[in-house]
């Protein structure tokens, strides 16, 4: 009865338009004072210890890195770097355009932020070169979305924080499977671009890809230097993020030089802003979930669903459902921190991996950036090629449907998301 | 007056992010070159002591969330569900708006306050942090005060918007400095590769 209560308040304070992260704390006070005898003092409480962890720092420090990274330099190099290797194969520019998201995922933890990178620079080179609007729209649009499988990963973060699970395990659970979507999304690419005839390039030669990659090795270095550092023990997540902003900064400012140093400011007011907005919903969202839990919704959800004899397939299927839905309204981070805390003690009482089940949301929320009504991919590509959101939502459709088989895939074979963190962590 | 707070909040919230990520790359560079046997430098460097340097930068954090989340508000960077408020005709839309804008108002005054209580509350302890040892209400003050404003910002919002319409919205798709990127040169291998064609 309270769950349905809560919910219905959530819900409706949502809808009015207002911030999710103040539909969230409205609900939960306005439940304490008028239904139970919690002592208020416990939410005071809640809102100095909320954000008091260290691993949620690394989410400031990502977008930080990620700010330095999105003013061009390293992404036009690493396009040239893609196009170089792939670039003669059907889809060319396309194809590359693909590879550049993967390997700029690498880097970078948000999603929009690849699309912005990337889809920048090779979108007005696609239609340049030929290709048709929507082609080229339709590739980085669901290509970005890699942005948040592929570690580092904001969303992943997002879920550790509020499930308790290792961030360095979700990231290296992010790898395959991050691999195994930028393969399918270009084989889409390249089936869509052979049947319709579009351009070409040259193909490269190893004296030309060499050189390529020796200009994208700043960039490329990156991705050693956090991954790397995380899983020899080197830094801890968090460390390895700020080690990536400090990497970042000195790579645009000095070595690239795309960056004036009079811009960065700038981009510390613009991360800031971004970081304290995430961490709004987090303290919020802490607050949220410390009232399902004195309410016992979790445990009777769990309960329930156990009692009902749901098995592990058709939950799974009820989560992926349900997380699609409210992809449809929310941006992930929102969706992550309302949703895991709900989902995860089911999850867990059914035996499901807590690795596994956090990649499904991730796969999930990738999904859910890339249609409307609230796609935020889809916003962002609508802001560079100048598209509306329905045609957009009609370009995108062929890599969605790829996305929509991947996302079966990763739920029910658990071996592609667990294989790589089992093998490094045992 | 609010030309001075607005500048204020703005260098805070920049500046912690950005000594908060020097702060944790020097903790992370002394605890390896502290490790470095080089005679004289080694044992300098293990004299010093960053144990504090994780504390301060969560401590830093928080002051940046705070305020941030402030400052978010008078640029609109806190997103909302607008998709159904957006189906209705203006008249309605209107309230709605000025609805959800005084709720953040309430809601983050209420919070204040709590805060404001609390911290008076652990004033009069002696409390202090664990490493750095400063006192526990001087970090929790960035609650009050950080909500405090924000409500002030929620409120000065709802105030532009009765009086102009217009309402700050934050456009996560503008990336600055792109627009001079697209303008550079062409990338060679991009312009030539595309003349073969």
């Amino acid at each position: 009865m309270s769950a349905l209560i809560i919910f219905v308040l959530l819900f409706a304070l949502m809808l009015t338009g207002m911030p999710i992260s103040i539909s969230l704390g409205l609900t939960v006070l306005i439940f304490l004072f008028t239904m139970t005898d919690v002592p208020i003092e416990a939410v005071a409480l809640k809102l100095f210890t909320g954000i008091e962890k260290f691993e949620i720092m690394a989410i400031p420090f990502f977008i930080l890195a990620g700010n330095f990274l999105t003013h061009g330099g390293v992404a036009r190099r690493m396009i040239n770097f893609a196009t170089s290797m792939v670039g003669h194969w059907h889809g060319g520019l396309a194809l590359g355009g693909v590879m550049a998201c993967a390997l700029f995922a690498a880097v970078s933890g948000s999603s929009p932020a690849t699309v912005v990178a990337i889809g920048s620079i090779v979108l007005p080179a696609m239609v340049k070169q030929g290709f048709p609007n929507k082609f080229g729209a339709g590739v980085i649009t669901t290509s970005g979305a890699l942005g948040i499988l592929i570690p580092p990963s904001i969303v992943m973060v997002m879920y550790s924080v509020s499930t308790n699970t290792s961030v360095g395990k979700l990231f290296m659970a992010g790898v395959i499977p991050g691999l195994m979507l930028a393969f399918l999304l270009g084989l889409t690419t390249w089936y869509l671009a052979r049947k319709n005839g579009y351009p070409r390039l040259a193909k490269a030669t190893w004296g030309e890809r060499l050189l390529a990659f020796r200009k994208s090795a700043w960039g490329l270095l990156l991705i050693v230097v956090v991954m790397g550092g995380i899983y020899s023990g080197v830094f801890t997540p968090t460390e390895a993020a700020a080690m990536a902003a400090v990497y970042a900064f000195i790579v645009a400012v000095f070595v690239y030089k795309d960056l004036s140093l009079k811009q960065v400011p700038k981009v510390l007011l613009d991360s800031a802003s971004m970081s304290a907005m995430l961490l709004y919903i987090i303290t919020n969202a802490v607050l949220f979930s410390f009232l399902m839990t004195s309410e016992n919704i979790p445990q009777a959800m769990a309960e329930w669903i156990t009692g009902k004899g749901l098995g592990v397939v058709t939950f799974l299927i009820v989560v992926n459902v349900l997380l699609l839905a409210a992809g449809n309204v929310m941006e992930p981070s929102s969706i992550v921190l309302i949703m895991a805390p709900i989902l995860f003690p089911v999850a867990m009482k059914l035996g499901i991996d807590p690795v596994h089940f956090g990649i499904i949301m991730v796969v999930n929320m990738e999904i859910g950036m890339c249609h409307p009504p609230v796609g935020l991919n889809l916003y962002v590509a609508s802001g560079i090629t100048k598209m509306g959101i329905s045609e957009l939502t009609v370009a995108v459709a062929p890599w969605l449907a790829t996305m929509m088989g991947f996302l079966i895939l990763i739920t029910y074979v658990p071996q592609i998301s667990l294989w790589l963190p089992n093998l490094m962590y045992n | 007056m609010i030309k001075i707070l607005d500048h204020l909040e703005e260098w805070l919230i920049a500046s912690l992010m950005g000594v908060a990520t020097i702060i944790v790359f020097v903790a992370v560079v002394h605890r390896y070159a502290s490790g470095l046997p080089i005679p004289v430098v080694q044992d300098y460097l293990i004299t010093l002591n960053t144990s504090w340097a994780q504390e301060l930068t969560i401590y830093m954090f928080v002051w940046m969330a705070k305020f941030g989340a402030a400052y978010g508000v008078r640029t609109g960077i806190h997103v909302g569900i607008d998709v159904v408020v957006n189906q209705l005709n203006t008249p309605w839309r209107n309230k709605f708006i000025v609805f959800g804008l005084l709720a953040g108002a309430t809601f983050t005054g209420i919070v204040g306050t709590l805060g404001a209580k609390f911290v008076w509350a652990i004033g009069h302890t002696d409390q202090v942090s664990a490493d750095l040892e400063i006192p526990m209400w001087m970090v929790y003050m960035a609650v009050p005060l950080g909500s405090y404003l924000m409500s002030f910002r929620f409120l000065q919002v709802t105030w532009q918007f009765i009086k102009t319409g217009e309402l700050p919205k934050h456009d996560h798709s503008f990336v600055e400095g792109l627009d001079e990127e697209l303008s550079k040169e062409p990338s060679p291998a991009l312009a030539t590769k595309g003349a073969s064609k």
